[in-house]
């Protein structure tokens, strides 16, 4: 019961937390997966340098640490000139590493339409852009929706990370209860069931959207 | 400036190496429980197997530190920082390994269940000789790759205070006002170990099936 | 359900023979076997034939419990198990599976072991021989099957016949009194499942009792002594192969023999 009371306290300090963490994966999403469906097509494009600057920026954005980009955005963009908010910070390396892997699954989803399909398409006069745009596309992104799906659980919970350069979300507000009542246990228990509840209805949805896109392949 | 900022951030390779490793070995034991459990014929201690892995999957690791490096203290229970990141990472990877080692006892064929209980091979036998010897080679990239990210996510250990690459190189970034640089260096370690580790793995993947012929 | 059995010979008559009474399988109420009877005599050789989804494969499958009959008994080479809703008692399981050898459709070699240790380990484990006592029955059995210089090969490298003809080498080497082979040339093209007859013509030359679920129509009027036909998960008719393919006596054996003979 005292458990019950003390959370409730808490909620109103952690819910603007929780908002910035929504808003922060949000952003993250929206411009990471158009990012990384734009990474999957210069990889697959037959101009080099394209497919170089996309090689780099997938390496990095998955071989780093998240934590480790966001602090490289962190300290090197002010020196570089480039005075950002710690949110706005937090969003660029959030998408990034979003975009990147995004990218793998946009390039599987592409990679995974069968040749046929190409060769019909351009066989009915669809060729070039018309044809990648209305028939080779929407099946691929039938196909990656599920797996971006998963990653769109990941970025909500990689938002905590923002934590670490004092983006006001829910950790951070978390850390802040904590540090002023010491009932550090209590409140970070709160915050992971917070973070899990909401991973588990989001997780609810993924699947879902898995049933209604699988849909079309079941005989009845 | 560059070798100076090696010199100091590489000293955080040790710890960072101690805690990925040490925690996929201890992860990589509990999972084995967790996949026998969840296997069981008694239907409390699969549910509760389930529920383990599921409750460690939803909750962001760095929330895992903090809960244990800060909330256990708490009821005296001391921990150092290394400990309590390999306590989190141990925990975190058992749920992980236990669905790699489940996704490789399912890639197993029944046939091969079904020619040992006709050979009369006792169960024992069967999953000592026959069922994990497979399943070992099939999960072994998915180790080797979630290995990969455990060392990626070995880096949240440096905001519980852990002395380990990520740790450094904010210390030098401070202090060198490098931030660029030495984040680089950080990152380029990274990447180092984890191509070393893609590498070996994929030999050793090589290696074994080549062995058995299957390529 | 404790169907005893009267007529119970003594044990010696009964090695390598085969006595099946009332056997019948159910999922849920769904009947896949019903009253599955058949005896047979040391060294005789039955085919089962029929149409998909008869229940040939369930049938042999629950001769050495792969699959749980629901009623019946089985009694293989002295050894006797009465099916229930319990499972027999494990010693009479072992038994039932040290007097039947069996040979499956995708042959199940384990491909993490060679074809060496795919016949020694079950040797090894279940009755306990020496590395050296294995090797020689194995080495022998290789001969057997025409493949002595495959010992150290993987399966994986392997032709689909020759695997096959490992696996009838693997399950040999525990000496069982019994043979049961489920489809086992329905995986190969049809002049590589040649070579599997040929082994399995000449284990049946020497006196091997053995069951055998098959297609192959010249397999089963020339090398099989009976052919049991079954339709809907129960037995059509039995009798000297022969006779089955020339005069056939149940309306459904007919039409299914002139679909198989025609094509």
């Amino acid at each position: 019961m005292d458990l019950i009371t003390q959370w409730l306290g808490w909620m109103p300090n952690l819910t603007p937390g929780l908002v910035i963490s929504l808003q922060l994966t949000g952003l993250a999403l929206l411009i990471g997966f158009p990012f990384g469906l734009l990474l999957a097509v210069m990889a697959e494009a037959k101009f080099k340098p394209f497919q170089w600057i996309s090689f780099a920026f997938v390496e990095i954005g998955r071989g780093l640490p998240a934590l480790v980009l966001l602090y490289l955005l962190y300290f090197s963009l002010p020196d570089a000139g480039i005075t950002l908010t710690s949110l706005t910070t937090a969003i660029i390396a959030l998408s990034w590493n979003t975009g990147a892997y995004a990218s793998e699954y946009f390039r599987a989803g592409l990679a995974a339409v069968p040749l046929g399909q190409k060769e019909a398409a351009i066989t009915s006069g669809l060729s070039g852009w018309t044809g990648f745009r209305i028939v080779i596309l929407p099946q691929a992104l039938r196909i990656s929706t599920p797996p971006l799906a998963g990653l769109a659980v990941l970025v909500f919970q990689g938002s905590a990370l923002a934590f670490v350069i004092a983006v006001p979300e829910l950790m951070s507000k978390a850390f802040e209860i904590g540090s002023i009542t010491f009932e550090y246990l209590s409140v970070y228990t709160l915050t992971a069931v917070i973070y899990g509840t909401l991973t588990l209805i989001f997780l609810g949805l993924v699947r879902i959207l898995e049933l209604r896109l699988g849909r079309h392949l079941l005989r009845n | 400036m560059i070798t100076q900022l090696l010199t100091s951030i590489a000293q955080g390779v040790g710890l960072t190496l101690y805690v990925t490793g040490a925690s996929l070995l201890f992860g990589g034991l509990i999972g084995l429980v967790l996949v026998g459990a969840a296997r069981s014929p008694i239907a409390i201690i699969r549910a509760a197997a389930t529920l383990y892995i599921n409750v460690v999957r939803v909750i962001p690791p760095i929330t895992w530190l903090f809960l244990i490096y800060f909330g256990l203290p708490q009821y005296a229970l001391r921990l150092s920082t290394l400990q309590a990141a390999i306590i989190g990472f141990s925990i975190i990877a058992s749920a992980f390994m236990a669905e790699i080692y489940r996704s490789g006892l399912l890639s197993i064929p029944d046939g091969q269940r079904e020619a040992a209980h006709a050979l009369g091979l006792s169960p024992f036998t069967t999953v000592g000789h026959i069922i994990t010897p497979q399943a070992f080679r099939v999960a072994l990239p998915a180790i080797a790759t979630y290995g990969i990210g455990l060392l990626k996510d070995s880096a949240l250990a440096s905001t519980i205070g852990v002395r380990e690459i990520t740790y450094y190189a904010q210390q030098s970034a401070k202090q060198t006002h490098e931030g660029l640089l030495s984040f680089v260096v950080a990152g380029a370690l990274y990447i180092i170990i984890s191509l070393v580790v893609a590498l070996v793995a994929r030999r050793v993947d090589l290696k074994l099936r080549r062995k058995i012929g299957v390529l | 359900m404790g169907l005893s059995f009267g007529t119970k010979a003594p044990p010696t008559a009964l090695s390598g023979e085969v006595e099946v009474s009332g056997l019948g399988k159910k999922y849920g109420v769904i009947e896949v076997l019903k009253d599955v009877n058949i005896s047979m005599a040391e060294g005789e050789v039955v085919s089962v034939i029929g149409p998909s989804g008869a229940g040939k494969s369930t049938f042999l499958r629950c001769l050495n419990y792969l699959e749980k009959p629901s009623s019946g008994t089985i009694a293989i080479g002295g050894a006797r198990v009465v099916a229930g809703e319990k499972l027999p008692d494990k010693a009479s399981l072992d038994h039932l599976r040290r007097v039947t050898g069996m040979v499956f459709q995708s042959f199940n070699l384990f491909p993490h072991l060679t074809v060496m240790e795919n016949i020694t380990l079950p040797q090894r484990k279940v009755l306990g021989s020496s590395k050296e006592q294995a090797e020689e029955v194995a080495n022998q059995l290789l001969k057997r099957v025409g493949l002595p210089e495959k010992a150290k090969a993987y399966p994986a490298r392997l032709s689909g016949g020759q695997q096959q003809r490992i696996a009838i080498a693997r399950a040999l080497a525990l000496s069982p009194k019994v043979m049961l082979f489920d489809e086992p040339t329905s995986a190969l093209d049809p002049e590589i499942g040649l070579e599997v007859l040929a082994v399995m013509r000449d284990l049946a030359d020497e006196g091997m009792t053995m069951l055998v679920v098959t297609h192959e129509m010249h397999f089963a009027r020339d090398v099989s002594e009976r052919i049991m036909v079954m339709g809907n998960g129960g037995v059509l008719e039995i009798g000297p192969s022969r006779q089955v393919m020339s005069e056939p006596q149940n309306d459904r054996t007919r039409q299914f023999l002139k679909a198989v003979l025609d094509r």
